[in-house]
């Protein structure tokens, strides 16, 4: 891992970092209770970012002093390549975020709260608010009062208030909060395209399965810290692996494999066997497994290395089987 | 740790720095964040509602009532106007409530977006804590202090226009604007109506039992003399000692407030609307809610200032110095008669205030506007989004 200057002085240097978002040793405490504890976190530009983690594990805290809503006890970090707290105002100028539920001047309407955010943030913010609103959808009843809003409804104009600075990250805290199956999709297509724009969205979800769909990376917090990070891809592909197997005589093949190193832990089937291997097999596994099972004599209709989903990995690594997450 | 390969830099807005243009790390408030705080404010309709009533609409249909029934009974209702309306009025009303609903405006402007959740959004546009605060105090200050002018313009407007031709000097009316020398001749002239109306303090030589009724006629109870067996010279005399007696009261009272003072008494109650909205303000900003705050505003000067404005504790007297109801009644224009709060200073009559000087109720009053505002404002930067 490179390490990069956090201190800066010039635009020049924003651009130089490949960061959209960079912690060392972000710690930070309320009480006796180290809700961020010594994080390290890089998160790449461009790109949709993951940030998981369990209830209680310290997503949302670490989003809160990242934004500078509260202060951290130590550590450094950077947004964009620019430290904060100490340029907070250069850093966030090009950040647009929601924070646990997005809430509003609920007498105003979508249009008026967004006017009033626009006019804490540059000159041309406030031209960015029809199309902002148009985005995510909301251009109908932007003139309604958002104390008629349903939750979902809160959730797009949050997202309308992240576009009004036409920023270079998106920290979105649980976007999909409240929305339906619809809405959910329109919100997973948009932040698809925000990413093509070459924007950087951070996305904490408890949502395993969006998050899968949509971003290319993420990182796994428990308790306070943060204990994998990487692309999706390369974190599954070092999970535990799983081999579906359809046989001929599913008992036999058993007996047979149980005898071997596979034999760990298998499942039978009525129509054949499902084989868990360690982290780290090879696909060599796959082939050794086939020629032992063809060579004693069993027909192997099928074999099929079952896809880790980003869930299952969840639990394994966070070891949080059986809790709701 | 597992780092990620990172994908080249957006090309979006790249290099462009927004903060640069707008100078958003600045504490001074931009004219669109006032412009906006103002539009929250107003349209809070039921808080505005309160304020235009109390400041404008209470008030005006008080004044328009009158009007009406002196147009439909004038014997028996008397003008709309004058200097006892206008005095009354703004000490009993505009004073002590235009505080209470500043106070309320300044409260909400100092919690609203804590609890309505738009604080965090705030922030998050990386705008100075500092600046979000202080565009709350011209925003506050456009839309009371506008209301506090318009209900006072109404006041002085019917005062002046509609007022009384004569002055009601203890129930008798006498010509307004006369000289000790004047008003002497009249007294000669009136030499009955002074003597059963006006006060005296003194042997007086003539002994009618008599009093003035509420249409200024003399009333001699029947079976009594009267004043038919005494001389004229005698009347003439004893009217000219009584009224001697009382030129320096009669020479206070106006048929309408003069110009200096309405704008002297327009500059005092818009001063107490400010202080209602700064104090309250930051004291709102300070507990983080609204509720309390403006429960403790109203025990300011519905109990603690009246209390302590006129009630001196030797070892206290100090800190009743420092109490702003009390500095501000110091700066109450003194042809005002005192108000239930902390207002109404110069007036006769009234109980006396705790001694005070100009210049340190001056300097109570700024310490009040900048330590509360300085409160409010260091909560606003440590207090967690």
């Amino acid at each position: 891992m490179s390490t990069h200057t956090i201190d800066d002085t010039s635009p020049s240097k924003v651009s130089e970092s490949e960061w959209a978002v960079e912690t060392h040793g972000l710690t930070k405490r309320f009480g006796d209770n180290v809700a961020v504890n010594d994080v390290e976190l890089l998160v790449p530009r461009g790109c949709a970012f993951g940030y998981l983690g369990p209830n209680g594990a310290g997503k949302t805290t670490l989003i809160r002093v990242l934004l500078g809503l509260t202060r951290a006890d130590a550590g450094t970090m950077s947004l964009l390549g620019i430290s904060v707290p100490r340029h907070r105002d250069r850093a966030l100028a090009r950040v647009g975020a929601i924070v646990d539920e997005p809430r509003f001047h609920g007498h105003l309407s979508g249009r008026q709260n967004l006017e009033i955010l626009a006019a804490a943030r540059e000159r041309d913010a406030r031209g960015r608010i029809d199309s902002s609103l148009e985005r995510v959808g909301m251009a109908q009843r932007a003139n309604d009062r958002v104390s008629k809003y349903s939750m979902g409804m809160r959730q797009r104009l949050g997202v309308a208030a992240c576009l009004l600075g036409d920023p270079q990250l998106l920290v979105l805290d649980e976007p999909m909060n409240g929305l339906d199956p619809a809405g959910m999709h329109e919100m997973r297509d948009m932040i698809l395209s925000l990413v093509a724009e070459g924007r950087t969205v951070m996305l904490s979800s408890h949502l395993l399965d969006e998050v899968q769909r949509t971003c290319d990376a993420v990182a796994i917090v428990d308790s306070g810290k943060v204990i994998r990070q990487g692309p999706i891809t390369e974190l599954l592909a070092g999970a535990a692996m799983e081999v579906h197997v359809d046989c001929s005589s599913p008992d036999r093949a058993l007996s047979i494999l149980a005898a071997t190193a596979f034999g760990e832990k298998i499942d039978v089937e009525t129509t054949g066997l499902s084989i868990h291997l360690p982290s780290g097999t090879g696909k060599d596994a796959i082939a050794e497994i086939n020629r032992l099972l063809v060579e004693e004599g069993i027909a192997v209709y099928r074999l099929e290395e079952m896809q880790v989903s980003l869930e299952s990995w969840f639990l394994q690594v966070t070891s949080r089987l059986g809790e709701n997450v | 740790m597992t780092s990620v390969a990172s994908s080249p830099a957006p090309a979006t807005a790249e290099g462009s720095n927004p903060v640069a243009r707008d100078n958003r790390g600045s504490w001074i408030p931009n004219g669109a964040m006032i412009r906006t705080r103002i539009m929250e404010l107003r349209k809070r309709r039921g808080l505005m509602a309160a304020m235009i009533v109390v400041n404008v609409g209470v008030p005006t249909i008080f004044l328009l009532v009158r009007i009406i029934a002196h147009i439909v009974a004038p014997k028996s209702y008397g003008p709309a106007g004058g200097y006892d309306i206008f005095s009354n009025l703004v000490v009993g009303i505009m004073y002590f409530f235009g505080f209470i609903v500043a106070a309320t405006l300044g409260c909400t402007a100092g919690s609203v977006d804590l609890t309505d959740g738009m604080f965090r959004h705030l922030v998050i546009t990386g705008r100075s804590r500092l600046a979000l605060y202080l565009a709350r105090i011209p925003a506050g200050l456009a839309l009371i202090v506008p209301l506090v002018a318009a209900g006072f313009t109404v006041v002085c407007a019917v005062c002046v226009f509609a007022a009384p031709t004569k002055i009601d000097y203890q129930g008798v009316p006498v010509p307004h604007g006369l000289s000790a020398t004047g008003f002497n001749h009249w007294a000669e002239s009136h030499p009955k109506e002074v003597l059963c109306g006006l006060p005296y303090n003194g042997p007086i030589g003539v002994q009618v039992p008599c009093y003035v009724n509420g249409q200024g006629k003399v009333i001699i109870p029947r079976g009594t003399p009267g004043f038919g067996h005494i001389s004229p010279t005698t009347l003439k005399a004893e009217a000219l000692s009584v009224a001697e007696q009382n030129y320096t009261a009669y020479s206070k009272l106006f048929l309408y407030p003069s110009v200096p003072l309405m704008i002297r008494t327009g500059l005092w109650i818009e001063l107490e609307a400010t202080i209602g909205f700064i104090v309250g303000l930051g004291l709102a900003s300070l507990m983080g809610q609204r509720t309390v705050p403006v429960v403790l505003m109203i025990v300011l000067e519905v109990i603690l200032t009246p209390v302590f404005s006129r009630t001196a504790i030797p070892h206290l007297i100090n800190a009743q110095r420092g109490l702003v109801g009390l500095a501000m009644a110091h700066l109450e224009p003194s042809a005002l008669p005192r108000g239930i709060g902390g207002g109404g200073g110069g007036g006769p009559g009234g109980p006396s205030l705790v001694p005070e000087s100009l210049t340190v109720g001056i300097c109570v009053i700024v310490a009040w506007l900048v330590g509360w505002t300085a409160l409010g404002a260091w909560r606003m930067l440590k207090r967690d989004a």
